[in-house]
């Protein structure tokens, strides 16, 4: 008993996966239906049983490194086969959550961002920070044509965003150190470099999510999330230090082929969270273990969104009322999304990319490495 | 002072629904104390379920042999009357004087059937045979099983085509009445025992096991039937979709058993009969390897030491984790098992010849009279006043040896409403 493990049960932890994950949490009986059903979890890592277990007993050392974690894709197919109906895929959501905070520089942000009570926080400041760039009298501008610069001039606008950039880059740079460390700590130690490409591959093809049996709604709202997003990414920061080396200037004609690229971006990005809107609202138990962060994240996404399609349209209309304020809702939604970055569910695309690669080299056979001889001896590992 | 002997005349009988062992003992309990006793059962049988097994645990003696001794004590006891494919249609009054309709299906063979089953040779519809669990087909004219008590032929309505006289034109017995009707009788009884019993879970509902998909996944009553020396292999168990001797065979515990989608309580005999049927197994086939997937394994009390001496002598695998897969391999159509080994912390994929689906016990309650209280699992949770009692599975999942004790108590019970009904009378 040299290896006894002392435990010191984290009831902040408990608490707060059972509350972010439908309040059924202590109903798991560990038969393992979950695992069993699952067809993600592998041979040498079978979840969420383990998990659930951990959370149940409040292990916040060893989940926060556990790859499984990130590994699931939160299909619900364990949820729809429980039999204690524990909703072990909301459990895995919420201690996705609760790792997330914990791993957050600075924590404070984490803590804030996390928290339900909190939520207006990070839109109000990203609104103040906005207003105190902004030139107000442009609302009343008599030039025209109407340009959202008139009111938020590139030479504020642009600084401020990549400053915030920076800031964003050094928290997850932090946030993924954190996470190496803790996946290495677990025994998690495959080389994340070399596994990096393979795992890029397999996640623009989608295919964990094609394995999953939650049907085709959230494998296509996911895509089309992701791709219009990497688009829109990709163009903003385009068009941005374009600009400021004076090679482009904005408004970009609506013709131009990069704009019908950017807003070809922006439908696939709003049909994308429609489509997982609708798959969170219609499937019963999905609807019950959805919590304050996934709405939250998915709301923000999809009000980026909406609000960029309003403020071109109102643009375009040269609509002096509206298209200010609108532009000034959406530049402050962009904002509040930046700054929440590494501590929203946002940050899932970096953890389950480091913890995929993380798993890579185990996992390149899985389904054959798990087929023993003919009811065979289990061989312990 | 009461006196039994003298509560003959009508109106002093304890009417005992359903027919299996537990109605069978409180009638035989109760005539034997010398009340007089209507026992109506629904099928074409007395026996029930324990007529279908191969063996009883813990003691491993075969069913009929004690069913044999029941049927010899029910047959020489004048105060019982067996009413086969009959049910209560209605039930009125109060303790010690209830009025009971029942309806009894015609069986169209009488008494003067020898079981010389020229019958069923020429009898031209073929069906599943229900004793069988469907494995094997009977005819629509029948025997319902081998050791059927009453020992007599009987003719499935729904089955038989109605319209042809084959079966009665070759009994030379004249044993065939086609034109029997369903007729009804209105008995006067003090008491009623309904133990109406159970039916295992219908495993086809548990869609991740593969039952009905996948040939080779059988049901524990099923393994019963393939063990008994009178089923439809001749008590050879083999793979269902080739006939082979099975190789490894794994059983899964908890089949649709506490799942709240299934049945969200513990059937309690299951895991013990699962120990049980693995000895099936080992004793046929040494060599197969016998896994047995559990949540918990559960067999309580006395049957702790059934399942420790079991596990040691039929060298079962255990392997706590319940199944989540059952796939059938296409061309094989080997099974592939898949489970987390808890203990062990690993998930498993597995292939087997055979796997069994310990299911569970679902009450028979639906006919019960709205005077017994039913759990929300169906089960009756009370006695229907002091006059209407329940017995057996359909109070709670019992093994044979319980539902036994239970239905003599209730004999018991049912007495003294007869009793209560001389003292006030």
């Amino acid at each position: 008993m040299a290896d006894a493990l002392m435990l010191r049960p984290d009831r902040e932890l408990i608490r707060e996966v059972t509350q972010n994950s439908g309040g059924e949490l202590k109903k798991c009986f560990q038969c393992a239906t979950c695992s069993s059903v699952c067809s993600l979890s592998t041979e040498a890592r079978p979840f969420p049983r383990q998990q659930v277990l951990k959370a149940q007993w409040g292990m916040t050392d060893q989940l926060i490194g556990d790859p499984s974690i990130w590994l699931c894709h939160d299909c619900g197919d364990c949820t729809a086969r429980c039999p204690r109906g524990a909703r072990p895929s909301a459990v895995m959501d919420a201690i996705r959550m609760a790792t997330i905070r914990r791993l957050a520089f600075p924590r404070f942000m984490g803590n804030m961002v996390g928290r339900q009570e909190n939520g207006a926080i990070m839109f109000v400041l990203s609104a103040l920070i906005l207003l105190a760039i902004a030139i107000l009298p442009a609302i009343r501008s008599e030039v025209r044509p109407l340009v959202f610069a008139q009111m938020f001039p590139k030479d504020r606008l642009e600084p401020l965003f990549f400053a915030v950039s920076a800031y964003v880059v050094l928290a997850l740079t932090i946030g993924a150190l954190r996470f190496v460390k803790a996946l290495r700590a677990s025994g998690a130690d495959g080389p994340i470099l070399p596994a990096l490409v393979p795992v890029l591959i397999e996640i623009i093809r989608h295919r964990r999510f094609a394995s999953c049996g939650a049907g085709h709604v959230r494998r296509w709202g996911h895509l089309l999330v992701l791709s219009g997003f990497l688009g829109l990414a990709l163009m903003g920061t385009t068009v941005g230090i374009g600009s400021l080396l004076g090679l482009m200037d904005t408004p970009i004609p609506t013709l131009n082929p990069l704009k019908i690229f950017a807003n070809l971006c922006a439908l696939l990005l709003v049909i994308g969270v429609s489509l997982l809107f609708w798959n969170r609202i219609t499937n019963p138990e999905k609807r019950a273990g959805s919590s304050y962060c996934d709405w939250y994240f998915l709301a923000l996404v999809g009000s980026v969104g909406l609000t960029g399609f309003l403020s071109e349209m109102l643009r375009l209309a040269q609509n002096p009322d509206w298209m200010f304020s609108v532009y000034y809702i959406h530049l402050s939604l962009v904002l509040t999304l930046f700054l929440c970055t590494p501590y929203s569910k946002f940050v899932h695309f970096l953890y389950r990319t480091l913890a995929m690669a993380a798993t890579w080299r185990e996992n390149q056979s899985p389904g054959q490495a798990l087929v023993g001889a003919r009811g065979s001896e289990i061989t312990s590992a | 002072m009461v006196n039994l002997d003298t509560g003959n005349e009508e109106g002093d009988a304890i009417l005992v629904v359903g027919g299996g062992i537990a109605g069978v003992t409180s009638a035989i309990e109760a005539a034997e104390a010398g009340c007089q006793v209507v026992l109506v059962e629904k099928s074409a049988y007395l026996g029930g379920h324990v007529a279908a097994f191969h063996r009883y645990f813990p003691k491993l003696c075969p069913p009929p042999c004690g069913l044999e001794i029941d049927f010899r004590r029910l047959q020489n006891n004048p105060r019982i009357t067996v009413y086969t494919l009959a049910e209560v249609e209605s039930l009125n009054g109060s303790p010690g004087n209830y009025e009971a309709v029942i309806r009894i299906m015609p069986r169209y063979v009488t008494a003067a059937c020898t079981l010389c089953g020229e019958c069923e040779r020429v009898c031209p519809v073929e069906i599943p045979d229900a004793f069988n669990c469907g494995i094997t087909k009977t005819k629509a004219i029948h025997l319902p099983h081998r050791m059927a008590f009453p020992a007599q032929y009987m003719i499935d309505d729904d089955a038989c085509s109605n319209d042809c006289s084959l079966c009665a034109d070759t009994c030379r017995y004249l044993a065939i009445d086609l034109k029997q009707k369903e007729t009804k009788k209105t008995l006067r009884v003090a008491s009623v025992v309904f133990a109406t019993g159970w039916a295992p879970y219908d495993a086809a509902k548990i869609d991740n096991l593969g039952f009905g998909t996948c040939a080779n996944v059988v049901t524990n009553v099923m393994l019963e039937r393939m063990a008994a020396p009178d089923g439809p292999t001749a008590g050879r168990i083999v793979r269902p979709s080739d006939g082979k001797a099975p190789r490894a065979v794994a059983f899964v515990q908890c089949a649709g058993s506490r799942d709240r989608n299934h049945l969200p309580y513990c059937s309690g005999v299951c895991c013990t009969a699962s120990l049980k049927q693995a000895g099936y197994i080992h004793s046929q086939y040494p060599e197969a390897k016998i896994s047995m997937f559990y949540i918990d394994l559960r067999t309580p009390g006395h049957l702790e030491d059934f399942a420790s001496k079991a596990i040691a002598a039929n060298g079962i695998e255990l392997i706590k984790g319940k199944v989540g897969k059952v796939q059938e391999q296409p061309v094989s159509r080997d099974l592939l098992v898949t489970a987390e080994d808890v203990l062990g912390g690993r998930k498993i994929a597995r292939e087997y010849d055979i796997v069994v689906l310990a299911v569970g016990i679902v009450p028979q309650s639906a006919g019960l009279p709205g005077c017994v209280a039913l759990d929300e699992f169906g089960f009756a949770s009370t006695n229907g006043g002091p006059g209407v009692l329940a017995a057996g599975c359909v109070k709670r999942p019992a093994e044979v040896a319980v539902s036994i004790r239970d239905a003599t108590g209730a004999a018991l019970k049912a007495m003294q409403s007869v009793a209560g009904r001389a003292n006030h009378g």
